[in-house]
Parts: C-alpha cells; structure tokens; sequence
C-alpha cells in the first residue's frame, strides 16, 4: 500500500507536466489545425533564455516570466513567419516544416550552447514530504501542480468567458462565417500560436529541474509523450489533456515501479493503440461535426 | 510461341554474361592490392571513427574523439610514426545505428580509411560489425564494455578497448563483499547488454542470491524515482550502478531528494567526477559524491600521463574542459600509436592486426593489457576508485577477473617514456 501511494504521487507529479504540454498541442490543433512538431524544441529555446536571464538576475521569476515571453515570441515569430506560408488544405506540409524547424532550432542550440547538460535549480524544495512515512510530493511537484491547475483555468475562462475567446473558437471552427461576422481571422490565429508556444515554454520550463538539466534535447521525450497524451486525450480536448496527461503520468510509474522501466514505454505504446482502436478520435474528443 | 520463347532465352543468357563481365570487371587487380595498404601512403595513415557529435548522447561522449584528435596532432608535431602522420577522420552518427551504417560505409569505401578506431557504442557499433569483417578492415579498440568486441573466432580483426562490463560488475562486486561485509547490496542497471553483463559479473562475486534488490531503467524516461524509491525500501545499504554518467546523476539526485544515502558503486561508463559535477552541479555535487566508488583502468590525477595530457589538451585542444573522456580519447590515440610503431615500416591491415595479437602491447592502464591471439579484451581487471574531497584517484585495489574467479592483484602502471611517443 505505502509503496502504491509512493508511485501514484510521483506519477500525479509527472503527468501534471505532461498534461500542460499537451494542452500547448491542443490550443494550437484547435486554433490551427496543426500538430506542431517543433513544438518542444521551440519550448527549450524559451527555457535556454530563462535559464540565461535567472544566471544574470539571480531570480527564478524573472526567468520564468522571460520564458514565457519568450515562448509567446517565437509563437508569433513561427506562425507569421514561417506556417503562414505553407500552403494550407493539407496538413503534411505543416508537420514537416515543423520537423524542420526541430532539426534548425536543435542544432543552433547545439553549435551556441554546446552538447553538454546544464543542471537548473528549482525554486522550491525537491526533497517530498513524509506521511505516514511515505515519500509523497514534494514542494515543487506541488508548485509544479498548482501552476497547471491554475493555467488550465484560466484558460478555460479565457476561452469560455470572454469575447476573446469567443472569437478565438469561431475562427478556429469557422473562419469564413467568422471572417464575414467581423472576426479577424489571422490574428485569432497567431494568438492562438502564441498561447501554445507560451505554455509549451512554462512546461519545458517546469520540468527541466526535475530531470538531467538544460540541452537541446531537453524536452524531446516530453513532446513525445505530450503528444501521446493529446490523441488519447483528443486533440481537441483540453480536459482531455489534463486527464490523459495524469493517466499517462501515472500509469508510466506503476509500470515502472512494479513490472521494469523496459515495459513503460511498452504501456504507453498498448494505452495509445488501444484508444486509437476503441476511440480514434480519443477519449474526450468533440462531436464528429468539429473534425473538418 | 517456341521462336518467341528461343529469343528470349538468348537475351536472358546474353544479358547474364553481361553481368558476369560487369562483375569480372570490378573485381580488383591482384597487384593494385599489393602497392600499399588503404589509407597509408608514404607520409600519412588515415584511419576513421564513428562518434555521437550530436544528438542526446553527444552529451556524454563527444569530447572523446577530440582528445584522440589533440594526440594524434602531438604526434604529428613530433615527427608522427615511422615518419607518417595519423589523420584522423571522426565522422558523426548522432548515436544512431542507421547512419553509423552510412558514415562507416564511407569512412571504408570514400575515405578509404586503413582501419576504423574507437567506433563509439554498442548498438552503433554492433550494426557495423559485420560490414567491417567483410571488408577485411582492422576494428581496432571499439568504445563500449560489451564483452561482443572479444569474438577473435567470429570477428578476427576486432578488438575492445573498455574493461567489460562483466569486469567491472565482479570487481565491484568483490570490492563490496571484501570492504562493505554484511551489507545488502542492490543493482540499478540500463535495460540493455550493460545492465545485464553488469549484472552477471556482480553475481560472479556475490553468487545468484547475495542481491537484495535489482532494478532497471529505460535512457527514454529521465524519472528514476519509482526505482529509487524501490530500492529504499528493500533496505538496499550499497547500489551497485551500471548506469551512464547522466543516469549516474539522476539516481544519486533523486536518491538524495528522498532522503537517503546509500553507498554508490559505479561502473567506470558512467563514474566520472567532472563530468557527475557538471550535471549534479558545483554545489551539491562534491558534497553528494564524497566517498563515491568507481572502477578505472586509465591513470588519472596526480600521474605523469595526466600530467601530459593535459598539456596536450591545452596546447592541441583549445584547453577544452579535461575530464576522464579526455584521458580514455588521449589513452585510445596512445595504444594505436603504438600498434602503428609495432606494425612495422610499411605497415599493412595485416601488420597491424598481428602486432597487435603479439601481445607485446603495452598501453598506459594500470592492468596489463590481455591481448593475444586467443583474446581480443584489452583489459581483464580494473583499479578501484574513490572520491575525497573533491579528487577522485585509485584506493590501490586491484581486481583481475577471467571467467570463474575475481582476484585481488597488485597494480602495475606503466612508466611514461619518451614523451608519450611510442618509439618504433
């Protein structure tokens, strides 16, 4: 039982992070109808900037707040510049160019910063509190937690309560009926990017004291396991994100804990086929009318 | 009908001639190959590698082949072997056995390199290993502790370079059950040939039951809590690791994070102190490390070959970061010096493989080498390690290890002579 609880409190820890990635996938599907592969390397970029500003300043917020711009930057930078000109109507294009902008981002990290692995440190304690003698979460894992709890609310007001919001979801469902009514389609969608890029960066940001340190690569497994958790989630779900994200987190632990770290990957792999099987669209996913 | 099928015939047999020519044709000259061998020419040997420059694992080992580079330029300056310069031709395969496949092809076919040096890893290596043989190129002192490199059967012109992982697990092993009695002792091992060789020399000194607890962790998941936590619990008092540097980190980190502080015992893959500093960072790392167990095989701090090479780093590698990647590349480039010089005026692939196989190789370890005609490893013991205050240098324990029984030996490191130069 103690080493039950021990598992599920580091896999709710874990999946929290990944359910914030997730939901950076999803607020750009849902606004551009694109699975952007360049998202993680896109995220480290933001996290090398905080990483620089928190050396400088010595202050863990004022990093954190530069990455976030950051990361809100590079969304416009990449939609406007970049996605804006690939042709639309079909997705392909987009995910390659995507996978393109993987391997430029990645290896100008690597020529600037070097390959090695730069340790970072919270901002909070990481040794976990006792109960009942159980290691259970630690300050930061409760950071980690309320800071995506929080961000999932806000932006779930933000896309139901607002007119922003309101606008944000037309475009993305209708831009041509949008378009007609006075919404202004192409900036919805690079606010869209923006906010993605903008959690995607707080994401790599949250995990990386948790993990090896600061590379290129730092958020590669995150974006791959982010991903797996949108399509079990749904695309275009953000509770799905969230629940898909802790089930992922904690399934990959009790795995680990009690069948061997060579099997996680493995669950994972079995979770997604058999969703895709019963469910393709994923767990949460909205009404087949939204799909086109 | 018949007539149609008659002429089809004649051009199916005038087509397969045409393709016996064609293959007649390519098939090389008995003389050409007599000249000289590939990649020597009166002035220069080129020899190749194939190394993570980028990509996750360059993290951990791209630094290698710079310092064999950095030696081999020493050389030069000194005049090179037998009057001919090394060029060293590094290619990178990200760690990815697909492209080691591409970049070795080339290093053979284009580069015509005279033979393949330090080939870094075992799945990258292990999908090149055939093509070598087939080629007939020397495959000398591959970077990887997977006991697959000593098959002189199979694979004659293949050679190891690391202390098997096998090694390295009996001598822990041994080092646990002479100065840590009555502990309970636990492996943390990669999921792979490095866990499981690990795992099996670490039974050969402890015997199938002397483990408390066994876990295991896959490179694709940076969480190593579940594993810790596990080991915690079993009451593990020293963790045996056969876990690469940053994995090394991690479970040390998470280890202390959950409060607890068993003793370590690392494998040399992944013992570095530099370099467990640099991920652990400056703070809490020499604090957490105090007292840290490794194997070596290579000098290190206060040794003359240290001393050297450092001076090598600095004056040939731009005074790169000097760590244990340093003196292994330097320690690499030494011993192919040294089976070049040993090879002979006119050196051919044969040459080099039989000066190797004389066992008269010295090397610069702190074992002998065990090179011979039957033996392809080139270290069957290691030097016990630790870290006081912040330097990490041999206890003096020594282990030997052959295929049933781990014994303490004395050490026995190599004098430096000549400047490092091997001398013909």
């Amino acid at each position: 039982m103690d080493r039950l609880v021990f598992l599920l409190a580091t896999g709710v820890a874990r999946g929290a992070v990944f359910a914030l990635f997730a939901l950076s996938l999803v607020i750009v599907w849902r606004a551009a109808r694109v699975v952007n592969f360049a998202q993680g390397a896109m995220a480290v970029v933001a996290v090398f900037v905080a990483f620089g500003v928190t050396a400088a300043t010595g202050s863990y917020w004022l990093g954190l707040g530069s990455a976030l711009l950051t990361g809100a930057v590079l969304g416009v930078v990449v939609e406007r510049g970049v996605m804006n000109h690939v042709p639309a109507g079909n997705p392909l294009p987009g995910m390659i160019v995507a996978i393109g902008l993987v391997m430029v981002l990645q290896s100008g990290l690597g020529m600037l910063f070097g390959p090695q692995h730069r340790p970072m440190a919270a901002p909070f304690d990481e040794r976990p509190f006792q109960v009942g003698g159980v290691p259970v979460l630690s300050p930061y894992d409760v950071f980690v937690l309320v800071v995506a709890v929080v961000v999932m609310g806000v932006l779930a007001l933000l896309f139901t309560r607002t007119s922003l919001g309101l606008q944000l979801r037309a475009s993305a469902f209708a831009p041509e009926v949008s378009r007609l009514l006075g919404v202004r389609v192409p900036r919805m969608l690079t606010i869209g990017w923006v906010l993605s890029s903008a959690v995607a960066a707080l994401a790599a940001l949250l995990l990386v004291p948790t993990e090896l340190g600061l590379n290129a690569h730092s958020a590669d497994m995150l974006f791959v396991h982010a991903f797996t958790v949108a399509v079990v989630g749904g695309l275009d779900s953000p509770v799905g994100a969230l629940l898909g994200g802790l089930v992922v987190g904690v399934l990959m632990t009790l795995v680990t804990g009690y069948l061997g770290a060579t099997v996680a990957p493995v669950a994972v792999l079995v979770l997604l086929a058999t969703v895709l099987l019963v469910r393709p669209a994923g767990i949460f996913a909205a009404i087949e009318a939204r799909q086109a | 009908m018949s007539h149609h099928r008659t002429s089809r015939c004649v051009a199916a047999a005038a087509t397969a001639l045409a393709v016996a020519a064609l293959a007649a044709c390519s098939v090389p000259e008995p003389e050409a190959e007599a000249a000289a061998a590939p990649g020597v020419t009166d002035t220069t040997v080129t020899v190749g590698t194939h190394q993570p420059l980028t990509g996750p694992a360059a993290a951990g080992y791209s630094s290698i082949s710079a310092a064999t580079k950095a030696y081999f330029d020493y050389v030069n300056d000194k005049g090179g072997i037998n009057g001919r310069t090394i060029e060293y031709v590094v290619k990178d395969d990200g760690y990815n056995p697909a492209t080691t496949q591409t970049v070795v092809r080339e290093l053979v076919q284009e580069d015509e390199v005279f033979a393949v040096l330090n080939g870094l890893g075992t799945p990258t290596h292990s999908s090149v290993l055939d093509f070598l043989h087939q080629n007939e190129v020397p495959d000398l002192f591959v970077a990887s502790g997977s006991t697959g490199w000593n098959e002189p059967e199979t694979y004659p012109n293949t050679f190891a370079f690391n202390a098997d992982y096998v090694t390295e697990g009996a001598a822990l092993g041994q080092y646990a059950a002479d100065e840590l009695t009555g502990k309970a002792a636990c492996v943390l091992g990669q999921d792979d040939d490095f866990g499981t060789e690990f795992l099996e020399g670490v039974e050969l000194a402890l015997g199938a039951d002397g483990l408390t607890d066994v876990q295991t962790y896959s490179v694709s998941n940076q969480d190593v809590t579940a594993q810790i936590g596990a080991m915690k619990a079993a009451g593990c008092e020293v963790v045996m690791l056969a876990t690469v540097n940053g994995f090394t980190a991690l479970a040390i980190g998470t280890a202390a994070q959950l409060g607890w502080f068993p003793r370590w015992l690392s494998s040399s893959s992944g013992g570095d102190y530099p370099t467990l500093v640099g991920f652990l960072g400056e703070e809490n790392g020499p604090k957490l490390l105090q007292g840290f167990v490794s194997t070596n095989y290579l000098p290190m701090a206060d040794d003359e070959w240290v001393e050297l090479f450092r001076q090598i780093n600095d004056d040939h590698n731009g005074g790169a970061p000097f760590d244990g990647n340093t003196i292994y590349g330097m320690s690499v480039g030494y011993l192919f010096a040294e089976a070049l010089a040993m090879a002979g005026e006119d050196p051919t692939r044969e040459s080099l493989v039989e000066a190797i196989e004389s066992g008269k190789l010295v090397g610069n370890g702190v074992v002998p080498l065990a090179f011979g005609p039957d033996d392809h490893a080139a270290f069957r013991g290691v030097g016990i390690t630790m870290v006081n205050e912040g330097v990490q240098d041999f206890v003096g324990t020594t282990y030997s290890v052959d295929a049933e029984t781990v014994e303490a030996v004395e050490p026995q490191p190599v004098p430096l002579e000549n400047e490092g130069v091997p001398a013909p």
